[in-house]
């Protein structure tokens, strides 16, 4: 049975709006809805550029409805985390009150029977607004716009950002050659591939592959490789703050060529080699996490893999080669 | 003035030539990685040609980041392509239909002979009703979770107030691409958005589809019926469906006129990305495609829907109708909510 990791991955999109889409926004915030002439038309949401035609447009922006007309719905009776409500309701195409074209947005009606191409709707904003689509709640059948609760009002400026958060959950199959890759870190052991058409090695693990020859490399082809190399290249990175990000500290992260091998480990974490000590040709061996402690199963790019935790200076003089320090694959 | 719907025509004098393709692991839920399935599908293409993949001139890979979850997750799949020494190598975030058409336009340069074009998703990764909102417009339409099918099914309202479909042609358009079922059966079933029921939507498909073109002489040495492609056009609309006329799509028309559709020989098969049931019956209307076409006899995307592999497989069995012998047939790709994008194909065989 194949194994599946479970991952959410969070994606915190920051939006400028630029001058059309953020007076859009800004005037939400004030319960108004702003369109653009486009000709005789009003387009909602505002454009910067005609959809038909992508000529640039003047952004002569009017105010339109809040009152609307449901053009076109259909019933949601299980809506996602992402939707605007979280019980039942209509996604409704809502021609605003001297607009062209409809305005998609969520319609609370209670039940499908309840809603009908035709019928008058109106916002319900809510309390407080920032300059989003979500400012309004969802439309309300009537013709009175209401808030949903007191009104606390906007920010009193202009919006000019806005920000977008959605998170996915992938369920990924982990190869039989990574779990065996893993376990044998547990063993102190790095699993090497050897590819019986051109003879190269691999790092076992999740890319079990011949690159060269397009070849998926099992256990038949699986070697043992050395626990000792030579620093090859390294990077010091600077952290910079992002969502997620919890480290502050500048380290390093360097690639060891294994000895007797044409095996680079990349991106590897180095222990008791202080940043600035760091050059090309330190000898270095595996540090390796006492047999009984539990390890990271999740590998990727600048962590630990399984119970290899990283590479400590081994004592033994530098290497000079001046190639050395283009072998980072 | 050039405007989004006006470009030169795409009408080709330079032989260039589907001459075989593969699917892999077309299924609801593979245990196989995106790499694995591209490893099989380029093999299992290029084999029965006695191709291998150091004969590839030039590769062009279709998949999605988003439906992986992992940035630049194309790269790992470049394991399956055989990339040394160095080849011309490109990538599109888009089906693979899209890719065939950058290959195809790169053949066009004459320098080379041979490209391999795929597709590959794992849609069974995520829950897509999650996903696809993402793709859709950041500003009105993603933070409200506006997914696919809320869209289609309003589209759906839109074909069927035009009187171009209604609900029991739509459950016989099911019927008919899956062959199994019956019309009063599906009718019967509950709305899963309203006009849409769980029969009119398509299917969560793994999968990858890998196709080998061919210029002129070398397609003609290496398969006995090489299925040329004579025609071929992409275009594509507002990305917001609340601008667009919904029960219409002028993008396809365009391609069509300009892939040549309406001039030559009559087309046979119509092979149509149509992954809800009305969006057959309106690309039927879009392309006048009369009785005598048959159109997706593969089953279409409602009976196997691997995403950015669809479109791409569409051209696969379009070419499959050249190869047994047949004369002329018509490929259907699209992009983006309620056809948003769309690009025609059309391959020929000669006598
Ligand atoms: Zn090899």
């Amino acid at each position: 049975m194949t194994r599946f990791v479970e991952s959410t991955i969070t994606f915190p999109y920051k939006r400028s709006l630029g001058p059309v889409t953020g007076a859009f926004m800004t005037a939400l915030a004030d319960k108004r809805i702003l369109g653009v002439r486009n000709g005789t038309d009003v387009l909602v949401p505002p454009m910067e550029w005609d959809p038909a035609t992508g000529a640039e447009l003047a952004a002569d922006l009017v105010e339109v409805g809040p009152a609307g007309t449901v053009e076109s719905w259909t019933w949601v009776p299980e809506p996602t985390e992402q939707h605007p409500l979280d019980r039942p309701f209509a996604f409704a195409f809502i021609r605003l009150d001297g607009a062209a074209n409809p305005l998609l947005h969520a319609l609370d009606a209670g039940s499908p029977a309840a809603v009908s191409a035709g019928m008058r709707v109106a916002p319900r904003w809510r309390e407080e607004r920032i300059g989003h689509i979500t400012d309004i709640a969802c439309f309300v059948p009537g013709v009175r716009s209401e808030v949903d609760g007191t009104d606390v009002g906007g920010p009193g400026q202009p919006v000019e950002l806005m920000d977008y958060t959605a998170a996915i959950t992938y369920s990924t199959p982990v190869l039989a050659m990574a779990d065996h890759a893993l376990a044998a870190t547990r063993e102190h052991r790095l699993i090497g591939l050897r590819c019986p058409t051109c003879d190269r090695v691999y790092v076992g693990g999740d890319r079990p592959y011949c690159p060269v020859d397009a070849l998926e490399l099992g256990a038949d082809a699986e070697v043992e490789l050395p626990n000792a190399g030579t620093i090859t290249n390294f990077i010091v990175v600077e952290p910079v703050q992002y969502p997620g990000q919890t480290v502050t500290e500048q380290f390093a992260r360097v690639f060891v060529l294994l000895d007797g091998t044409d095996v680079v480990l990349t991106y590897q974490p180095v222990i008791d080699l202080p940043v600035g000590d760091i050059h090309v040709g330190v000898r270095v061996s595996a540090v390796w996490a006492p047999r009984d402690t539990p390890v990271d199963t999740f590998s990727g790019i600048g962590r630990p893999m399984g119970s290899l935790l990283g590479w400590t200076p081994s004592g033994e003089s530098d290497v000079h080669d001046p190639d050395l320090v283009n072998r980072i694959y | 003035m050039t405007t989004g719907l006006t470009t030169t025509t795409a009408r080709t004098s330079t032989d260039i030539a589907v001459i075989g393709w593969a699917q892999a692991a077309i299924s609801r839920r593979t245990d196989q990685t995106e790499t694995q399935m591209l490893m099989t599908s380029i093999t299992d293409a290029l084999t029965p040609l006695g191709l291998t993949r150091s004969d590839v001139d030039f590769t062009c890979l279709g998949s999605c980041d988003y439906i992986t979850g992992q940035a630049f997750s194309f790269v790992a799949n470049l394991d399956a392509i055989g990339a040394w020494p160095p080849k011309r190598d490109s990538h599109v975030e888009m089906d693979g239909a899209w890719a065939l058409y950058e290959a195809w336009l790169r053949l066009h340069e004459g320098d080379i002979e041979i490209a391999v074009v795929t597709g590959s998703g794992r849609t069974s990764t995520g829950d897509p009703s999650l996903i696809y909102p993402m793709e859709m417009d950041p500003y009105v339409l993603a933070p409200l979770g506006a997914d696919l099918v809320t869209f289609a099914a309003l589209q759906a309202r839109a074909v069927i107030s035009a009187g171009l479909a209604d609900e029991k042609a739509m459950a016989e358009v099911a019927v008919r691409s899956r062959g199994k079922g019956s019309v009063e059966e599906l009718l019967a079933g509950e709305y899963v958005r309203e006009p849409l029921r769980r029969h009119d939507l398509p299917p969560i498909t793994d999968g990858a589809v890998a196709m080998v073109l061919a210029t002129g002489e070398r397609a003609r040495q290496l398969v006995e019926r090489p299925a040329y492609i004579t025609g071929f056009d992409h275009r594509t609309e507002c990305h917001n469906p609340a601008f667009r006329r919904l029960d219409d799509s002028p993008s396809t028309r365009i391609a069509a006129r300009e892939a040549g559709l309406g001039t030559g020989a009559p087309i046979e098969v119509a092979e149509l990305q149509a992954s809800f049931t009305h969006e057959e019956l309106l690309l039927r209307h879009v392309l006048e495609l009369g009785d005598e076409v048959a159109v997706n006899p593969s089953g279409g995307a409602l009976r196997a829907n691997p995403i950015m592999a669809t479109g791409l497989a569409r051209i696969g069995y379009a070419a499959d109708h050249v190869f047994a012998g047949g004369t002329r047939a018509l490929a259907h790709a699209t992009s983006g909510p309620c056809l948003q994008q769309n690009l025609i194909c059309v391959l020929e065989g000669r006598s």
